[in-house]
């Protein structure tokens, strides 16, 4: 399978070419764009209901998915994200993990696997959700931002970085993550920095340029006012 | 300071590095990231002077950050999607407009001017005005544009981002009568004369937040 992603950072779009019949792709569901008619596509809760309803639940993704089949060699899919921004992918072998912020995921190849991690009260702290999205297995797996992804190289480029919690997007196995206060007490309340991720260790972060809840907010003033019911 | 602007022209972010002991100052929620040397403090800068700040429409507080033994990086970022350009500052100084301003180095002062004008140009009851020498970071929402003006040149208050101190500007209707002015959905431009540039975006945060904001559901009173 051949692919290539187009329109990197703003609308980022996957072109998936088949090679081979048989050949997978699982993705999002609501993710396609086109297929070739003669693909064939089926929609399922990979995993079982358990496992679905803990990624749907917990990882923030999708309750089912869909596995694309090429019955022949040549045949097209095209997929996207929903938010506007990038997609970068990464290639997994056995024993590598990558973990997601929950919307991250995009799609992959059918010999990686999904699961939540449990991430205790830095998850709440962070607000970004008590799980991330755990990847693992065998295969090429593209994940998709809210603005570019920008990744940083620890242990060769940095000995450790520091995110602000809505920017984080995925790192790989070899890095931790504490939440902290960025300055003083003063500065937790008055910055408009909040809270942040310190990350140690060695490997890769990527963060995206925007944060959708700085374009929520934006908008909020300009909704229409309801006036309230006596 | 030195700054790489990435990811142009529209989810752009300024990578700036700072030499050991250098500081940069960013609006309020700009950081999105950081190395680990960096070290972050808040500061008003007086009362009086982030009252007239807010007034603005820039935050009440701004950062300020610090390399700390050794080289440090920090990443600028702006709320909506743009373009962000670096204004150098000495010879020329600037004028930002309110929301535009993303960071500064050290060496640059950026004060926030009140002129009667100003709270007719949209760019709120103040511009923020640049002094010293260095580098002033600023941000658009859409793709940004340098207009060199010669002569003169009038242009839309919802698009300015940013021009040279120096520029004469009134602002005036954008027609002749007030009635085709305000027909016109232009309302008031800002009339700009002299030898310059005019940093404009493409598109205008108002009529963005109009647009999409009515469709949005309605919020509680």
């Amino acid at each position: 399978m051949q692919t290539e992603i187009k329109y990197n950072p703003d609308f980022a779009t996957i072109r998936v070419t088949f090679e081979q019949p048989g050949e997978q792709i699982v993705t999002e569901a609501g993710a396609m764009i086109a297929r070739d008619t003669a693909v064939t596509m089926t929609t399922n809760m990979r995993g079982g209901l358990g496992s679905a309803l803990k990624r749907k639940l917990l990882g923030g993704e999708s309750l089912f998915q869909n596995t694309f089949t090429a019955t022949a060699p040549g045949q097209t899919v095209w997929v996207a994200p929903a938010p506007e921004g990038a997609i970068e992918f990464i290639d997994l072998q056995p024993g590598q993990e990558l973990f997601l912020q929950s919307g991250a995921y995009l799609c992959s190849t059918p010999g990686v696997q999904l699961d939540t991690k449990f991430q205790g009260a830095k998850g709440f702290f962070s607000g970004e959700g008590l799980f991330l999205l755990r990847v693992h297995g065998q295969g090429r797996v593209w994940f998709c931002s809210y603005g570019a992804l920008h990744a940083v190289d620890l242990g060769a480029q940095y000995n450790g970085y520091i995110c602000d919690t809505g920017h984080m997007v995925a790192f790989t196995q070899g890095l931790s993550y504490t939440v902290n206060k960025v300055g003083g007490m003063k500065s937790l309340f008055l910055s408009g920095e909040g809270l942040v991720c310190t990350f140690k260790g060695q490997g890769r972060l990527w963060m995206q340029t925007r944060n959708p809840g700085g374009l929520a907010s934006f908008l909020h003033p300009f909704r229409p006012v309801k006036s309230r019911q006596n | 300071m030195k700054t790489n602007i990435l990811y142009r022209s529209s989810q752009t972010i300024a990578q700036c590095w700072l030499e050991p002991g250098e500081s940069l100052t960013a609006e309020s929620g700009a950081m999105m990231g950081m190395s680990t040397n960096v070290a972050m403090t808040t500061q008003s800068g007086g009362i009086g002077k982030a009252i007239s700040r807010m007034f603005a429409g820039e935050s009440f507080f701004r950062n300020t950050f610090t390399a700390q033994g050794g080289q440090g990086e920090v990443l600028l970022t702006t709320p909506l999607c743009g373009d962000m350009v670096v204004l150098e500052c000495g010879r020329t100084q600037w004028l930002v407009q309110n929301s535009a301003y993303v960071g500064s180095s050290y060496g640059v002062d950026v004060q926030s001017q009140g002129s009667l004008k100003g709270l007719f140009s949209g760019a709120g009851l103040f511009a923020l005005a640049t002094q010293g020498q260095g580098d002033c970071i600023v941000g658009s929402f859409g793709a940004i544009e340098p207009i060199h003006v010669t002569g003169e040149m009038v242009i839309d208050t919802g698009h300015l981002v940013a021009w040279e101190s120096h520029l004469q500007y009134k602002v005036t209707k954008a027609t002749v009568g007030w009635i085709d002015s305000w027909l016109s959905g232009e309302g008031l431009v800002c009339q700009f004369s002299g030898q310059g540039y005019v940093y404009v975006q493409s598109r205008s945060t108002s009529e963005y937040g109009a647009a999409i904001g009515a469709l949005l559901p309605p919020r509680q009173s």
